[in-house]
């Protein structure tokens, strides 16, 4: 018999709230936390608000090594076992993919060498372990007591996503029958504005903080950063069942693949993308036509908006989904959001609750259903898509169960 | 600044524990579970804090047992031995050690105290 793969506990930390009450009442109430940081005016980004690791974890002295982006995953990790009921023994066997990005805090974090030396008292030993992108695996391991097959993906913003990925891989091919999968990123420190501000792909403007992200629409100019962290708990469907757990949906097929193009912009014909997509429905066997919902990369800015909007135009052609774009209710989240986008995205499933895209008011496109006015809306299927620098394509494809 | 004070305060902060009534008895490794990369942190801190020059193995005494082996493999007495290398321990503390050794790592905060005053005063 086919092994199939549900997720049994999810978390996520993010500018709409830290849990599904109030991600929902957020969307109900429009209620979003945009706002332009102390340290640049030109830009705006989207902070998670009250967010303290200790109150996930307790105290414990790896925190010290952990940066804004490995403290997130490493709290969403911890809720999403404490919401699956499993205990340390429970997880002995089980797998980690984590997805995780750089620690881009160069100005408040990297030290100022001279000939080899450094002149800051607060340097710690081992400052390097802030910097290495497996230090949340290593502090999520160490706290759940979690020892089998594990992976930290560091594919851009396609990163957690694929981690999610790799893990449903793991668990339908027999490897694994559990996993804990997701990621968290911060990248709204000066040096993190910098990079993508001199990668010019960060809105710039004097429009009012709340409608600088504007996925899809024709006049967005460019992606708002955001932070946060989810992580999912994947179990092997029967062994899930005998456990008696809390089934929030089934991972039906992933897909990933490489643009070999420029190392930041999406290849132009948009065909490796395509290719993830497609993979990803044909290892849920489903066509185009039976996918409800797109949860798409729509990061504003005008290439990714515009080769997306092609692509779906070019695959579910003679279908309607609906096609949302969470990045203009979170900003980007960078690795980590192809975690929080799927989160938010089974969150809406449960709530039979479609968001509408905010601030699109002239359309890229008028052949996609894009979602203009949010509310009650049952959907059974979604297909999440996130693509990243580098051309890291990854699309995953979800169902109800 | 009091020495102990201080020291209590960077301990607290890098093991990320309160309430434990940390004393100049409390042992740094039984007690409080530091393990070496605590020890590690531990110094540099205590290096940029107090601004003094901290060599691990001696702060640390993590070669009291290798000097007891050398000094009797040596013929030398063992106490003169060790109070040689570590000039910073009081006769008594190193006595203290020597009964205890067997049961453990025998660093206690009060050592850490020793060797910053000792070091302070010839910076």
């Amino acid at each position: 018999m086919k092994r199939r793969v549900v997720i049994t506990a999810m978390n996520i930390l993010s500018s709409l709230g830290h849990d599904h009450g109030e991600i929902v009442r957020s969307f109900k109430e429009r209620k979003v936390n945009f706002e332009r940081p102390a340290f640049d005016d030109e830009v705006v980004t989207s902070s998670v608000r009250e967010f303290s690791i200790r109150d996930y974890t307790g105290p414990f002295k790896e925190g010290r090594y952990l940066n804004r982006g490995s403290q997130f995953a490493v709290a969403s990790a911890i809720a999403a076992i404490k919401n699956s009921g499993c205990k340390k023994d429970d997880l002995v066997e089980a797998g980690l993919f984590v997805g995780a990005g750089p620690n881009l805090n160069i100005g408040g974090e990297f030290p100022d060498v001279r000939g080899g030396e450094i002149d800051r008292e607060d340097l710690q030993a081992l400052w390097i372990l802030r910097f290495l992108p497996n230090t949340a695996a290593s502090v999520i391991a160490k706290l759940s007591g979690i020892h089998g097959e594990n992976l930290t993906v560091c594919t851009a913003c396609s990163a957690s996503l694929q981690a999610i990925g790799e893990a449903f891989r793991k668990i339908k091919t027999g490897y694994l029958d559990r996993a804990l999968a997701g990621g968290g990123d911060s990248r709204l420190s000066p040096g993190g504005i910098l990079a993508y501000k001199k990668a010019s792909a960060l809105y710039k403007g004097d429009s009012e903080p709340d409608k600088a992200s504007r996925p899809f629409d024709c006049s967005r100019k460019g992606f708002v950063p955001g932070e946060g962290g989810a992580f999912f708990l994947l179990e092997e469907f029967e062994k899930a069942k005998k456990r008696g757990a809390q089934i929030y949906g089934e991972i039906c097929g992933y897909g990933s693949s490489m643009d070999a193009s420029t190392m930041t912009a999406p290849e132009s014909t948009g065909k490796w993308r395509r290719l993830a997509v497609l993979s990803a429905l044909q290892e849920a066997e489903m066509s185009p036509s039976q996918i409800d919902v797109i949860s798409t990369h729509g990061t504003g800015t005008l290439l990714n908006d515009e080769g997306e909007a092609n692509l779906i135009d070019n695959i579910y052609i003679g279908c309607q989904p609906q096609v949302i774009a969470l990045k203009s209710w979170i900003g980007h989240a960078a690795s980590a959001c192809g975690a929080m986008e799927l989160a938010i995205s089974l969150i809406c499933m449960q709530e039979n609750y479609v968001p509408e895209i905010r601030n699109l008011r002239d359309p890229c496109s008028e052949k996609i259903d894009f979602v203009r006015n949010g509310g009650t809306s049952a959907f059974e299927t979604c297909v999440v898509e996130n693509f990243g620098f580098g051309g890291q394509n990854s699309a995953l494809v979800v169902r109800q169960q | 600044m009091d020495v102990f004070t201080e020291l209590k305060k960077i301990i607290e902060e890098l093991m990320d524990i309160k309430d434990r009534n940390i004393t100049p008895e409390t042992l740094l490794i039984q007690d409080l579970g530091a393990e070496s990369i605590d020890l590690l942190e531990l110094a540099v801190t205590i290096n940029s804090r107090f601004k003094i020059a901290v060599r691990d193995d001696e702060i640390f005494l993590t070669r009291f047992r290798l000097y007891s082996a050398e000094a009797k493999q040596q013929g030398e007495d063992t106490m003169h031995y060790i109070a040689g290398k570590y000039p910073f321990l009081a006769k008594d503390r190193i006595a203290e050690i020597m009964a205890h050794v067997k049961e453990g790592p025998q660093l206690k905060i009060k050592d850490l105290i020793s060797y910053v005053t000792y070091r302070s005063q010839w910076v």
